[in-house]
């Protein structure tokens, strides 16, 4: 890979080189030149366009009227089933305004005659009537000032997408205050070499996102991004967290040889993806990967997966489109069923709200302790009924399990089998085929099912343990929330105490268990979950030759032994020294790059 | 709910108040008429299905709207 970047001892570079430092969200490294992405300036310039584009100005404006319109119908129709129709009917307000006539004409004529930019005219336009709305006496009308403000940002985001994005140059490294999961599939396609933010945390969505697409990325850079100009030089390591702007040449150097280790390395894992996984003395461990793109699926077998132990189908639809109906939804997991078998692929029904996917704005307090997961879906069944058939429909071209997302208690599982059961009959009276034996498993991520383990093993076919929610919840700690972030530590012991208990249920009830978590990637723990019991491990593919290599170096007494003394420990810190000394003792285990070390 | 009424007819609809006139198929003129209650209103149609637009729109207005735009 080559990188147009010189370094900066010519006589008129910028300063001397500047180190900052995050945290690794995606292992890798890039070199190449910084684009810094606004997000919060969604303000249009004035801007006049040739006589020829005004008819793909229209167009635009079409295209990002539609594109509003359909998330203001999304959100509309979620706030109606959660926050009652008078908030609903606010969304379906702001559409109505999207297709104004007033409105329309009036930016068509700037357009048209005016050769405006769309987005600079629906700005004006816009603004017109928000003053003349904002120097009403009347309070209600001055509130519908901030709708119309909505509106025209949700339109002008739209408007500005496409030129954002031909504005990055092919292999930039994005440089922002924060990026969402959505940002990052955009940039993907510009073939980005890496991004830095301010915000967020290594399990936060977009990280995940970063994993998964194998773009390095840092996060936590606390303002860093705003010290770093448009079109510097610099180095990112993910590995190590740094992100070095204006670097010198033997910094650059230095980089680019670290690079290629770490390529090598990446070789040699691809090498060994066909290797069993298996302890020393022979115990065979299953890994299975986390998705949540129709993309990755075609690299599982590059990584050595065994199966896909959880689909995460909230991200497949978090496009423009929304979420598609029965028939477009069976014709997604269809295409990753024909992929994936015969190896099962466990989708988990969409998990909605919390951190996921906001489907009621800023009104629920506590979004995570709130409407989400299992939750939503059974209140909902306009969202359930049609992701249900979809795949059992798909049931018959290739093993697959149905995961249920935020489950607390029994009933929720109990209600859900119903429905499902129903739902069969139903298709089965349509004549349409179902696979006879579809296993329904439920997520352990609420501290009360993972105390109840016992009885869910007994009623699902197969549990799943996400750590990060589990961790979360059980420690109190929003793990987004900067101030708090840092006590988020998934090996605590309370939090581990808990995952034992619900792997030892389902072993105990002969039920399949998998950890899917960012805990079950981390290096220092996969031996303690061997200990535990565990030989279900489910992570981002990219992590699984490392997980591979790790499981291949140990003993299962040795981790049974390294478990309990873990278990034992009074805080994380007693855990984590306790690793140290563990890992000191197992030198060869110790990953060259990727420390996942607290 | 005055717009979305009006949508469902081709007749074009102008509410007038004070010798200002909007479209009534504009929520962003209805909005900015900015009729508090109580006021004097006069509604125009035209259009082959005025009568129909006309006889929703005043069921509309005398049941109160129900409290909504």
């Amino acid at each position: 890979m080559s990188d147009d970047i010189q370094s900066t001892d010519g006589s008129e570079g910028p300063g001397p080189p500047k180190l900052f430092n995050g945290i690794g969200a995606s292992p890798g490294i890039a070199i190449g030149r910084s684009y810094r992405y606004e997000k919060t300036a969604y303000q249009a310039n004035e801007r006049v366009i040739a006589r020829e584009d005004v008819e793909r100005e229209l167009a635009r404006l079409d295209d990002a009227t539609r594109l509003s319109e359909r998330d203001l119908h999304k959100i509309a129709s979620v706030a109606r089933g959660q926050l009652g129709t008078e908030s609903a009917n606010l969304f379906e307000a702001q559409a109505l305004m999207l297709h104004d006539p007033e409105f329309g004409a009036a930016v068509r004529r700037h357009i048209v005659e005016d050769l405006w930019a769309a987005d600079y005219a629906a700005q004006t336009v816009m603004e017109r009537h928000r003053e003349r709305l904002q120097r009403s006496g009347n309070p209600y009308l001055r509130e519908r000032a901030h709708d119309m403000a909505d509106v025209q940002f949700r339109l002008i985001r739209h408007l500005q997408r496409g030129q954002i994005l031909s504005r990055i140059d092919e292999k930039a490294i994005v440089v922002a205050e924060s990026l969402t999961a959505a940002d990052l599939i955009l940039f993907s396609r510009r073939n980005l070499l890496g991004c830095v933010m301010d915000h967020g945390a290594q399990t936060a969505h977009v990280s995940i996102m970063a994993r998964a697409l194998g773009i390095p990325a840092i996060v936590g850079l606390q303002g860093a991004a705003a010290q770093i100009p448009n079109g510097s030089s610099i180095i990112l390591d993910a590995l190590a967290g740094i992100v070095i702007v204006d670097p010198d040449e033997e910094q650059l150097s230095k980089y680019r040889a670290k690079r290629e280790r770490y390529e090598r390395m990446l070789r040699e894992q691809r090498a060994s993806a066909t290797l069993p996984a298996a302890t020393i003395d022979g115990c065979r461990i299953s890994l299975m990967a986390n998705l949540e793109l129709e993309e990755e699926v075609a690299h599982l077998k590059w990584f050595g997966a065994e199966g896909v132990g959880l689909f995460r189908t909230e991200l497949l639809f978090m496009s423009d489109t929304g979420i598609p109906d029965e028939t477009g939804q069976f014709a997604c997991y269809a295409r990753i069923v024909e992929q994936t078998r015969p190896m099962v692929t466990t989708f988990r029904l969409m998990d909605l709200g919390g951190d996921k996917i906001r489907l009621t704005g800023p009104s629920e307090r506590n979004p995570d302790l709130g409407w989400r997961g299992i939750r939503v879906l059974l209140e909902r069944e306009d969202l359930l009924r049609p992701q249900l058939r979809a795949l059992l429909r798909v049931s018959t071209k290739g093993p697959i399990r149905i995961l249920l997302p935020m489950v607390t208690e029994l009933e929720e599982l109990r209600r859900l089998k119903r429905i499902m059961g129903d739902t069969i009959q139903e298709m089965k009276e349509e004549g349409i085929g179902v696979s006879e034996d579809i296993p329904v498993g439920v997520m352990i991520e609420v501290p009360a099912a993972a105390l109840q383990a016992a009885h869910f093993a007994r009623e699902a076919d197969f549990m799943s343990i996400g750590t990060n929610d589990l961790t979360q919840y059980v420690l109190a700690v929003d793990r987004s929330n900067e101030l708090v972030a840092h006590q988020f530590n998934e090996k605590h012991p309370a939090v581990l105490r808990l995952v034992a208990k619900a792997i030892k249920a389902g072993v105990e009830a002969k039920k399949s268990v998998a950890v899917c978590g960012e805990l079950a990637a981390q290096v220092p723990a996969i031996p303690i979950l061997i200990g535990f019991g565990l030989r279900e491990f489910s992570a981002s593919p990219i992590y699984l030759p490392e997980m591979k290599r790790v499981i291949r170096g140990v003993t299962t007494a040795e981790c049974e032994e390294l478990a309990r003394s873990c278990l034992e420990r009074e805080d994380a810190t007693g855990v984590s020294n306790t690793l140290t000394d563990w890992f000191e003792r197992h030198k060869e285990l110790q990953s060259p790059f990727l420390s996942n070390a607290d | 709910m005055i717009v979305r009424a009006a949508a469902k007819y081709r007749a074009d609809f102008f509410i007038e108040k004070d010798r200002y006139q909007i479209n009534g198929k504009s929520i962003i003129g209805v909005m900015t008429l900015a009729a508090e209650q109580g006021a004097q209103l006069r509604l125009v149609f035209t259009g082959d299905d005025a009568k129909a637009a006309a006889d929703d729109m005043v069921a509309l207005f005398d049941s109160g709207f129900g409290e909504e735009l």
